[in-house]
């Protein structure tokens, strides 16, 4: 196990030193501050049909625990994965299959690093915690232990899952990372789906992966028996009200017996053991080349062809017909985007477009749309990043005016094709005289791409942005209005949202063109 | 055409100097640069190729300031860096029709020239085969063509013979030979073999200065003279090592076959004088 120390050590230190991490920490400290809304906020993030708790030590100390387990487990799994795949591009992989580590090992590793970075985020969520509870203080004592056993009992056996997760996703979908979301969002909903269940028996706090409900519960039997109610749900998330009043109890936290500990041992031990299990099918990064006949035959010629070489004349080239339009950078861009990812992608995005067109109008708009837009995330994700990713950067940036050429086409091209998956919806709300939602539909899919352009450029990476998107298309699916970036659902400042994402897209317009223009220059 | 280097100093931190009060002017030609890795070869590249700033100084191509007025010199820059990568998904074809809307070429000649690069670097056959499933010298190849497509003045090559086997080293010598004639050609390898056969004139950098610029013959005569070849123990080595500058050495046996430079007057015995080349005086040059 020694040798491990060190792999781990600098898996972590590689993975932490990057501008994307730190911008993590910075969105983490700016959540886990919102995780305990002032009592005047118009939102809520742990409530019960008009009941919330006083902000005493152990309502802080779960609420953060709850809340850092539900954003953490969401948006964890984007962060950490792909720690196998930068050894592939890198090939460090290479380095590491003639050690003598086993595969085991290695996703062991991998597994503990993902963990680290995990553990990392949670901590400060922790810290932030404490320090909101003395920021929004209420007179109640402070016990550290209503802090330190919420996290240490839900929140690190669920980002232990978390990393596990990632691993197996990355060993048995590989590079299909739009198929490794898509699952993972599945397996986040189902995990999610029974948290408000009544049951209560052992099983049910066995099988409660990410040791949730049964702080629910012991909310829920609170309020009922104080306030002689029968409420069923609790509401965890940020949940918008307004002008609503709360009845306040005084809940005095969670009694955690040994069945719930026993179970996020045994959550623990499942994560090992399935990474146990994927370590029989790891690559071990020797691919097979998957070459069609026909291909390989034609390489092979190439490699045996004899080719007579008649000398280069420099004065027989054509002349130079300068052209300094953007159009051929479009389609390239358009090209790398059609490239990316597998065909069956494709099929699936053409069926999801054409049910676009026939399915309910609002279905469609409020619920398929977002999926489908959603299903592009790695091909837009990359928008930015691509040249550096695939160190083509020293050609743009020398390129001529690549400044006013490059990033417009990229921005242009991402919009375009989500504008042509758009396109059934589009022309459905212009039939059924919608325009503005046909109007928030283009100003929701340029917010994407700017999204995706400027946290790459900023960050260097396409994760921050994927994190975003999938968060984004979550809170979506859970129907709120006001999250609905292409203007789905009607609220009541429905204008004033289309405006505000106006204005977050010239924002994220100019500081992409202020940091793209910075970097040009400045390698 | 003149490309003028004016003082430039490039400091990544207070501890790091990529270059420092470098200083030097070209005309139509090949310029070989060598210096030792860490020297500022490639850093004084990326700020000739408009993608690294200077901290202070200034470049001038024909009078005007580069620095200042990057797209200039990008309309007639060719330029390989030591570390280019590829997008994997397309082909040469794509690729290059990619860097050609870069540089701002298009036009119905375009696809002929795009031919005739490829089968300059020989990659005719496999033109339309994705990229990422060529090798390492056809990538490099890939690079170097894509230098060619907008009819470049200057022509700046990190590295480029890396991963090119001898034929196509060979085919790439014939192929700056032949842009020479009309371009500044600045050329950064550590074969000086490679620089020796290519180069009208040769630039030594270290630690991010200039100690020496002139054609070949001349660098070669400030050793002339002092190489000498010898056959001594193995026993003797590490003594000779520490009086001598050993270039290089050849075990035979319990004896060790030597070439090295010596600054003193007095030859050591069964020693004899032999004809200086590039290396040993590259090497004479970047360790004293």
């Amino acid at each position: 196990m020694n040798y491990l120390y060190p792999i781990i050590k600098a898996d972590y230190l590689q993975r932490s030193r990057s501008y994307a991490f730190l911008i993590t920490i910075a969105v983490t400290i700016y959540a886990a501050w919102s995780f305990v809304p002032p009592p005047e906020a118009n939102y809520t993030t742990l409530t019960m049909f008009g009941y919330k708790g006083v902000y005493n030590s152990a309502w802080v100390g779960n609420v953060t625990a709850l809340m850092s387990t539900l954003v953490l487990s969401l948006c964890g799994f984007f962060l950490v994965i792909g720690g196998i795949k930068k050894d592939v591009d890198t090939e460090v992989g290479l380095i590491i299959a003639t050690t003598p580590i086993s595969n085991f090992g290695y996703l062991f590793s991998k597994l503990f690093s993902n963990f680290l970075i995990l553990l990392t985020i949670s901590g400060l969520a922790f810290l932030v915690g404490i320090l909101m509870f003395f920021v929004r203080s209420s007179g109640y004592p402070f016990h550290i232990g209503d802090f330190l056993f919420p996290y240490l009992f839900m929140v690190l056996p669920a980002m232990f899952l978390v990393s596990g997760l990632a691993i197996v996703a990355e060993v048995f979908l590989g590079r299909k990372s739009i198929l490794q979301y898509l699952i993972f969002f599945v397996l986040f909903g189902v995990l999610m789906s029974n948290v408000n269940s009544n049951t209560k028996n052992s099983m049910v706090t066995v099988t409660d992966a990410l040791g949730i409900r049964t702080v629910f519960n012991s909310v829920k039997d609170k309020v009922n028996t104080e306030f002689n109610e029968n409420i069923n749900n609790v509401s965890l998330g940020y949940v918008i009200h307004k002008n609503r009043t709360f009845k306040t109890f005084v809940w005095e936290g969670v009694s955690w017996d040994w069945l719930f500990l026993l179970s996020r041992a045994l959550w623990i031990s499942l994560t090992v053991a399935l990474v146990y299990l994927s370590s029989f099918f790891f690559h071990r990064f020797d691919f097979k080349q998957a070459v069609k006949k026909e291909k390989k035959k034609a390489q092979e010629d190439f490699f045996n062809a004899a080719v007579p070489y008649s000398g280069f004349q420099k004065s027989a080239l054509p002349a130079i017909i300068p052209a300094y339009g953007i159009f051929p950078f479009i389609k390239t861009e358009l090209m790398l985007m059609v490239r990316k990812d597998s065909k069956w992608l494709w099929a699936l995005n053409i069926g999801l477009w054409v049910a676009t067109l026939f399915v309910p109008l609002t279905f469609a708009y409020s619920f398929l749309l977002p999926a489908l837009l959603f299903l592009q995330v790695s091909r837009i994700s990359e928008l930015t990043t691509k040249e550096k990713t695939n160190r083509v950067h020293y050609f743009t940036y020398a390129s001529y005016k690549p400044l006013q050429r490059m990033l417009p086409a990229q921005i242009i091209a991402a919009f375009c094709l989500l504008v042509v998956l758009a396109l059934p919806v589009i022309a459905r709300l212009l039939m059924a005289s919608n325009l503005m939602g046909m109007l928030q539909v283009l100003n929701g899919s340029m917010l994407i791409v700017l999204l995706s352009v400027c946290l790459g450029i900023l960050t260097g990476s396409k994760k921050l942005f994927e994190i975003l998107f999938f968060a984004l298309t979550y809170i979506v699916f859970q129907g709120i209005p006001e999250a609905h970036y292409l203007g789905a659902l009607a609220f009541e400042n429905y204008a004033g949202m289309m405006v505000i994402i106006l204005m977050i897209n010239a924002l994220l317009l100019i500081f992409s063109f202020a940091v793209r223009n910075y970097q040009t220059r400045n390698l | 055409m003149i490309l003028e280097i004016k003082n430039l100093t490039k400091k990544y931190n207070k501890q790091k100097t990529g270059l420092s009060n470098f200083s030097m002017t070209m005309e139509k030609g090949v310029l070989g640069l060598l210096g030792p890795n860490g020297a500022g070869k490639s850093t004084l590249m990326k700020i000739i190729s408009t993608i690294s700033k200077p901290t202070h100084g200034t470049i001038f191509l024909n009078g005007e300031d580069i620095v200042k007025n990057p797209d200039t010199i990008r309309k007639i820059l060719g330029y390989l860096p030591q570390d280019f990568g590829v997008y994997p998904n397309l082909n040469a074809y794509e690729f290059l029709e990619y860097i050609a809307a870069m540089k701002g070429v298009g036009g119905s000649g375009l696809r002929k020239r795009i031919d005739m690069l490829l089968d300059g670097v020989n990659l005719t056959a496999a033109a339309k085969q994705p990229i990422g499933s060529y090798s390492g010298g056809m990538k490099q190849r890939i690079g170097i063509a894509q230098t060619l497509l907008n009819d470049p003045k200057i022509l700046i090559f990190d590295e480029p013979t890396v991963g090119l086997d001898p034929e196509e080293r060979v085919r790439f010598r014939q192929l700056i030979s032949e842009m020479a004639s009309d371009a500044i050609i600045i050329l950064s390898s550590h074969i000086v073999s490679d620089i020796e056969s290519i180069a009208d004139e040769v630039a030594i950098m270290k630690t991010g200065t200039l100690i020496g610029k002139a054609i070949p013959s001349e660098i070669i005569k400030r050793i002339e003279n002092k190489v000498f070849e010898t056959v001594i123990s193995n026993a003797d080595l590490p003594a000779f090592k520490a009086k001598h500058l050993v270039i290089d050495t050849s075990r035979q046996g319990d004896k060790t076959q030597l070439r090295y430079i010596s600054g003193f007057q007095e030859i050591e015995a069964g020693a004899r004088n032999v004809p200086a080349g590039l290396e040993d005086a590259y090497l004479f040059l970047t360790q004293n």
